[in-house]
């Protein structure tokens, strides 16, 4: 390496260490900001403590919210997953018809801005005279996971052999016995997967969340609505721990995703 | 008696067990609904709806279903309408060409690690995917606002005399936010385009005595753009449809395309107009997930 090169990729490195703090300096802030008192004059350095997190339990509305995310997200994410695991598993025994336009269709709300399909479903959903509630957010869920679980359900049943269903169906296993006995066993690990993600999705959706929420409030919609209000420590403190419940979940699925490809 | 007995519970289990041809046929027809039907019941059907809504219109607050091209000839006619989604793919332009320049910057860094740092650092980049976006926002404005770190860090420096109300509530402040936020939905599509390359190809440009700056802007850069282009395109997208980000860091001024949508079917309650101004949206969307559909194909084409 010449001294320019090396300059370069120092100078680089300078660079990406900005864009870390960036990405994660306003986070660590708020948690920070979590375990303070805020008066008139600023940031109180001598009220450190838990206060604000005892609080949050005084808080039923809140406490409401988390408990509707997390109903929303199981689910949203049970479903999804039965519906995956039909899809996937009849797509894959036999050559069907227009596979490639089911999946196309499957993806579709993946790719597209999150504020189509919320608008989408919002207008089906009123013509079909159904009220925004809990159920519509947890259909609207649906919809947005069904392709992450979907494709690694695929993935996983692909890199099965064909001659072990085959072996199953000649031994006199019927169809249902089959998929119960030898097929499903073998998908543990990526329904586990996805189910993570997709929870983890799920518990952090806010914009096609939004067109589907009725009264009650999911935590984000909640939290959306408290900072309208205005800076409490109160809020600090929500959002320390949805954050790190958020990335405790997403590093376990990574986790378990770096485990089920290292198997493969 | 006993002859009877024997005789039905001999063909109870051959029943249950191959069940009549018309049967297996009823069960395949159900099958086939399920497996074709939901989907369509659950994403096509309301794509649908929603097409259809952007043709009718609405006259005193009511919704009337006949077919007209007046809520598109209104998008057209009002300047307003023209300007902010200009605007806005303006703003969404810029807030992806950032996360590709800082994108690739992080993704490059990385990918030239080795072992356990390497997967450590990659992990630290997606980790804030995970992060919620109203949490994201929220601590963006906690930095960018009147009393926030920002004006308390150059206040307590001596470079302002007092907070600046300039750095919130404004486009530019929506296009900090946005290109924070989405930043990291670019590294991991450029990391990837990265992976790919084939090592041998780096191994031959060395053993050719080509040197390191060489080997990347003949060899790296080369193969690893048009993946990162169509990274950088997802993040053009995100930043389009995005509605909450302007309303929450843009005060009146950060007026986007995505919040026009968002107040027909909030404050202003013009639904087929709101469906309307988002098939427009999503007009742009599809040209732009066409256009990254081209550039991968032409780059596995080389």
């Amino acid at each position: 390496m010449t001294a320019t090169e090396r300059l370069t990729i120092s100078l680089l490195w300078v660079i990406g260490a900005t864009v870390f703090v960036v990405l994660y300096g306003p986070a660590l802030m708020v948690v920070l900001l979590s375990f303070f008192d805020i008066t008139r004059e600023g940031i109180d350095w001598g009220s450190f403590g838990f206060q604000w997190y005892g609080r949050l339990g005084d808080n039923p509305q809140m406490l409401a919210a988390l408990g509707n995310t997390l109903l929303v997200g199981a689910c949203a994410v049970v479903l999804a997953t039965a519906l995956a695991l039909g899809l996937a598993y009849y797509m894959k025994t036999g050559a069907r018809r227009g596979r490639a336009f089911v999946e196309f269709v499957i993806f579709l709300p993946f790719v597209l801005p999150a504020i189509i399909t919320g608008i989408s479903l919002l207008i089906a959903f009123r013509e079909l005279g159904l009220e925004r509630s809990l159920i519509t957010v947890t259909i609207g869920h649906v919809v947005l996971i069904l392709a992450i679980i979907y494709r690694m359900v695929t993935i996983r049943l692909d890199s099965l052999e064909n001659s072990q269903i085959e072996a199953s169906l000649d031994l006199g296993a019927n169809g249902r016995q089959t998929f119960f006995h030898v097929v499903l066993p073998q998908l543990r690990s990526a329904l586990v997967t996805s189910g993570l993600l997709a929870f983890t999705l799920s518990f952090d959706e806010t914009l096609v969340t939004f067109f589907l929420v009725g009264g009650d409030a999911t935590l984000p919609i909640r939290l959306w609505a408290m900072m309208r209000v205005g800076f409490t420590p109160e809020v600090n403190a929500l959002v320390s721990i949805v954050l790190v419940v958020t990335i405790t979940l997403a590093v376990l699925g990574a986790m378990s995703l770096k485990e089920a490809m290292a198997r493969k | 008696m006993t002859d009877l007995s024997l005789a039905t519970s001999g063909a109870g289990p051959m029943i249950t067990g191959t069940p009549s041809p018309r049967r297996r046929q009823a069960r395949r027809i159900v099958l086939r609904l399920a497996v074709y039907g939901l989907p369509a019941l659950l994403i096509l059907v309301p794509l649908a709806t929603f097409l259809v809504y952007s043709f009718w219109i609405t006259v005193d607050g009511q919704v009337v279903q006949t077919f007209t091209l007046a809520n598109y000839i209104d998008f057209l006619a009002k300047p307003v309408y023209r300007g902010v989604f200009v605007g806005t793919l303006w703003l969404a332009s810029i807030v992806a060409v950032t996360s590709l320049i800082f994108g690739y910057i992080i993704a490059y860094l990385v990918w030239r690690l080795e072992g356990r740092l390497r997967y450590l650092l990659l992990l630290l980049s997606v980790i804030p995917l995970a992060m919620n976006y109203i949490v994201k926002i929220y601590a963006m404005r906690s930095i960018l606002g009147y009393n926030g770190f920002l004006n308390w860090l150059l206040v307590t420096v001596g470079l302002l005399e007092a907070p600046s109300k300039q750095f919130i509530f404004n486009q530019t402040a929506v296009m900090i936010t946005m290109a924070v936020i989405y930043l990291p939905y670019a590294i991991l599509p450029i990391f990837l385009s990265l992976e790919r390359i084939s090592p041998s190809l780096m191994a031959a440009s060395a053993d050719l005595g080509g040197r390191p700056g060489q080997t990347f802007r003949n060899v790296v850069l080369p193969l690893s753009l048009p993946g990162s282009i169509v990274g950088a395109l997802f993040v053009m997208v995100l930043a389009l449809g995005d509605y909450l980000t302007p309303q929450m860091v843009g005060g009146n001024q950060g007026f986007t395309f995505g919040r026009a949508i968002w107040s027909q079917f909030g404050m202003a309650f013009n639904w087929p107009f709101g469906a309307a101004l988002a098939v427009v949206l999503l007009l742009s969307v599809v040209l732009i997930i066409l256009a990254a559909a081209v550039i991968s194909r032409h780059a596995r084409v080389k």
